[in-house]
């Protein structure tokens, strides 16, 4: 009995110890510092986590349907204050052709803005390159 | 050990037998939803909810086109106690969602406050209430100057209560709400289209569902072993028969960039055009109808 109370004292220690390493990225606290950042005139559309798992992921992906005749802003924070802390964001067709991108140039943009042209599905995709946290977040606005 | 396992069971099976409280049975009818889960993964789920475009896309459309606000064309706030299912409860939830949405934007303090009154009251019997901030959302609501940080705070209430629900197993009556609130949105367009025929965005904006309804009709189709479900779920397909005709034409072009005040603005050279007729604007505009009135009533 005493050794069953031991080993799971041990494994309670243990998971409280690893615990605060996997749950390092605050997404979603980013993504909320993301929403004080929007553009002018942009009204709040949703917002997206960007957790690379310490590097373990390279891509996060997600998708939203962009309307033609409106204007879309998309913004990355990281821990890295004002730099995108190599977050890379393109945006792709639904035939994944690409449409946008914060990096142009060997430039990192923190937003981007795009008048859609072209009503469809597109996908968000966010990588990393030379990333050091892998970790940020991002909002996505729209104005007409 | 194996005592102590037999003890921990035991407690476990009383605690789950004991006499249910009143929130209990009411958890326990929400719960009589989620009885038949869908066989795609949470993540897929997720992706194709997410996808759906927030019905204030349309209702910004509606006021940057000069169209008055209509409060008729909405559904009552008072219709409230008419809804006494689960099924009910949400659908409705994302039709005032829309409606509240639409209000907002239009600067309709009043109308703004009823709504978010039904609303509270019916999140709250879903046992999601928790997720709305209605003092801070009644305080912004009385000043048209916090319609930016009105709309923000709406708009993320209704995502964490999306996020919350497909987290819990409980997707379906999040794919309901969103099917509400689209349901709703096209209702508002297709009636500002009829008294507006010659608004080219706006036939186009309903054209343009086509791409929304193939969601909900998927989304809908993971729960049509829920009977209610799959009576909606067959309403969408006869509306869907209606947008048939509706061709998008999707013409790729590569995107030029330039730098403007230090944010990198995109040239989108793609195009779409959508081929849409009167006819059909008809055709959907009743087909949204019937499936809206048995909604509300």
């Amino acid at each position: 009995m005493k050794k069953l109370f031991l080993y799971t004292g041990f494994l309670v220690i243990v998971f409280a110890i690893s615990k605060p390493v996997a749950a390092q990225c605050d997404g979603d606290g980013l993504a909320q510092a993301c929403v004080g950042k929007m553009q002018d005139g942009f009204t709040y559309l949703k917002s997206f986590k960007i957790d690379g798992q310490g590097g373990a992921k390279n891509k996060v992906e997600y998708s939203y349907v962009f309307s033609k005749d409106t204007q879309y802003f998309l913004n990355i924070c990281s821990s890295a204050g004002d730099g995108t802390d190599g977050i890379v964001v393109t945006m792709y067709d639904s035939n994944r052709q690409m449409v946008s991108t914060n990096f142009m140039n060997g430039k990192f943009y923190p937003g981007i803005v795009y008048p859609c042209n072209a009503t469809g599905i597109y996908y968000i995709t966010f990588t990393f390159q030379d990333s050091k946290s892998h970790c940020g977040g991002s909002v996505l606005g729209f104005k007409r | 050990m194996k005592r102590i396992l037999l003890w921990l069971s035991l407690i476990a099976v009383v605690a789950c037998s004991g006499k249910k409280s009143s929130e209990d049975a009411l958890i326990a009818s929400l719960d009589s939803l989620k009885l038949n889960q869908p066989l795609i993964s949470k993540e897929v789920m997720a992706d194709i909810i997410q996808q759906i475009p927030s019905p204030l896309e349309i209702s910004f459309l509606l006021k940057s086109s000069g169209v008055k606000y209509d409060f008729d064309m909405l559904n009552n706030p008072n219709n409230i106690s008419k809804y006494n299912s689960s099924f009910e409860k949400a659908l409705n939830l994302g039709i005032y969602g829309t409606d509240l949405g639409y209000a907002n934007i239009y600067e309709q303090n009043q109308d703004a406050l009823f709504y978010l009154n039904a609303i509270k009251s019916l999140a709250d019997d879903l046992s999601i209430g928790q997720f709305f901030d209605f003092g801070t959302i009644r305080r912004l609501a009385v000043n048209s100057r916090n319609l930016d940080s009105l709309l923000l705070i709406t708009t993320q209430n209704f995502n964490n209560i999306n996020t919350f629900l497909q987290e819990n197993q409980r997707s379906n009556l999040s794919v309901l709400i969103l099917t509400g609130g689209w349901l709703e949105a096209l209702h508002i367009t297709c009636q500002v289209a009829v008294k507006d025929p010659d608004n080219e965005q706006l036939i186009e904006k309903i054209g343009e569902q086509k791409i929304i309804l193939d969601n909900i009709k998927l989304l809908l189709g993971f729960y049509v072993n829920d009977p209610f479900i799959a009576d909606l779920h067959k309403q969408i397909l006869e509306l869907e028969k209606a947008f048939s005709e509706i061709e998008i034409i999707y013409k790729y072009a590569e995107p030029t960039f330039q730098e403007v005040n230090g944010m990198l603005v995109i040239k989108d050279n793609s195009t779409t055009t959508i081929n849409i007729t009167p006819q059909n604007v008809e055709d959907i505009r009743k087909g949204v109808a019937s499936i809206r009135s048995k909604v509300i009533s």
